[in-house]
């Protein structure tokens, strides 16, 4: 389920940064209270937990990342 | 699955300068992995024929550093020698203290040699980020003790309480020393019942010579049994595995590695639940669970009583070993491979 993530399409790539955390760290541990999550798997996009407890299908998550990607540079 | 991921989106022009992919190598399991090859290695050297029992000391890009001669010999002789020899290269140091002579053949500055000899030729290896002891024995009850903080007398109590109950192991969590001026009679008290103990922060702050404002002083032999306490305990109680630790401390110091033994449980403990007191990130600790190495799991930083049952796992914090009510301490034992946890209380008038 990961993959969704870890292997975007390259066009997507471009336009994003991806952080992946692994929670047996204190580093990922605090990450994770920062965007105060609850659970795992999880994703946040642009600091906002989206996603708890699954990793979306691909599409979905490409269609958020380009929906926030618009709505950001829109108001530029 | 123990990720979980962040994902910025970029503006345009961030775009033309940034071109970033970051990704974690989750498949990084080993502490040597994650050390900073630019630290220094701490070593700890078990010495034969001196009084010191133990050496300690760092190599730091083939310097030697914070040497301490531990738990014996002559503190004022030790003291000169880590202070002549500190950030020296390895060869230099080993030229000033190879063939000197004290007793049985040997001397402390002899046993350094030894024990640089070893670091180099690799025989010696790099300390684990803290102690951790097993406890040889598989128990069916062990009593539990924190936040003594030097008061022996309690101590004394809790032990009658504890035989009176039949319960005949404890482990003592730190705090062991507090303000008390009672803190080395406490010791001693410690040694002679062969009590069981781990360090807590005060404990590690006495023997790192930076106890707060206030706290008594300490002769230097004490320091050092305190020094060369285990900071994480393990055990085994039937089919059970546990652990007992004192609290945060430990993720502070300076080689601590997320991935040594136990380290992933004291990071869910005192990280992600706040000692179980968020219970909102239970979800996230049920998931971490499976990657546990032990089934129970005992702190005592909080100094609060609790109990708590999670996926199969134990959770218990230790309250303090006394208050307005008397005296009290954990009963820890295995029936019917379930874990009974009880707190036993003992009246006790301070006289």
């Amino acid at each position: 389920m990961a993959e969704s993530v870890k292997v975007l399409p390259q066009d997507i790539q471009e336009i994003i940064e991806v952080h992946e955390w692994d929670m047996r760290t204190r580093e990922g541990v605090q990450r994770f209270r920062e965007l105060k999550a609850k659970s795992l798997p999880s994703v946040a996009l642009d600091g906002y937990l989206v996603y708890e407890s699954l990793i979306p299908m691909q599409e979905e998550l490409i269609d958020e990342i380009l929906r926030r990607y618009k709505e950001k540079n829109q108001n530029e | 699955m123990y990720i979980f991921f962040s994902i910025t989106t970029t503006y345009p022009d961030f775009l033309l300068l940034n071109f970033a992919y970051f990704l974690f190598d989750t498949d990084m399991n080993s502490s040597t992995k994650m050390k900073n090859s630019a630290q220094p290695n701490q070593y700890i050297y078990q010495t034969q024929g001196v009084c010191p029992p133990e050496i300690h000391f760092k190599i730091n890009s083939g310097t030697i550093e914070d040497i301490r001669f531990v738990g014996g010999g002559c503190p004022g002789n030790a003291q000169l020698v880590a202070r002549l020899l500190d950030g020296k290269p390895l060869a230099e140091a080993l030229k000033y203290l190879a063939g000197i002579d004290c007793r049985n053949g040997t001397s402390c500055p002899d046993q350094l040699t030894a024990a640089v000899t070893a670091a180099k030729n690799g025989s010696l290896r790099p300390a684990e980020s803290f102690r951790v002891h097993a406890d040889a024995s598989d128990r069916c009850r062990v009593g539990l003790i924190s936040a003594i903080e030097g008061n022996h007398a309690i101590l004394e109590k809790l032990i009658q309480h504890m035989k009176a109950c039949g319960t005949k192991a404890c482990y003592c969590l730190g705090n062991l020393t507090g303000d008390s001026a009672q803190n080395k009679d406490l010791i001693q008290k410690m040694r002679k019942h062969k009590i069981f103990a781990i360090q807590g922060a005060n404990d590690w702050c006495y023997a790192q010579g930076q106890e707060k404002k206030g706290m008594p002083p300490l002769e230097q032999k004490d320091r050092d049994w305190l020094l060369r306490l285990p900071q994480v305990l393990s055990f085994q109680m039937k089919q059970k595995k546990g652990v007992v630790f004192f609290g945060d401390y430990l993720q502070r110091l300076p080689d601590y590695s997320d991935f040594e033994p136990f380290a992933l449980e004291m990071n869910m403990v005192c990280g992600l639940t706040n000692f179980m007191q968020d219970k909102t990130v239970f979800p996230a600790l049920e998931a971490m669970i499976p990657q546990f190495q032990v089934d129970i799991i005992i702190f005592s930083q909080l100094k609060k009583w609790g109990h708590w049952h999670v996926a199969g796992k134990d959770f218990i914090s230790l309250g303090p070993a006394s208050d307005a009510n008397g005296v009290s301490w954990g009963k820890l034992e295995v029936a019917d491979e379930k874990i009974e946890f009880k707190v036993m209380h003992a009246e006790y008038d301070g006289g």
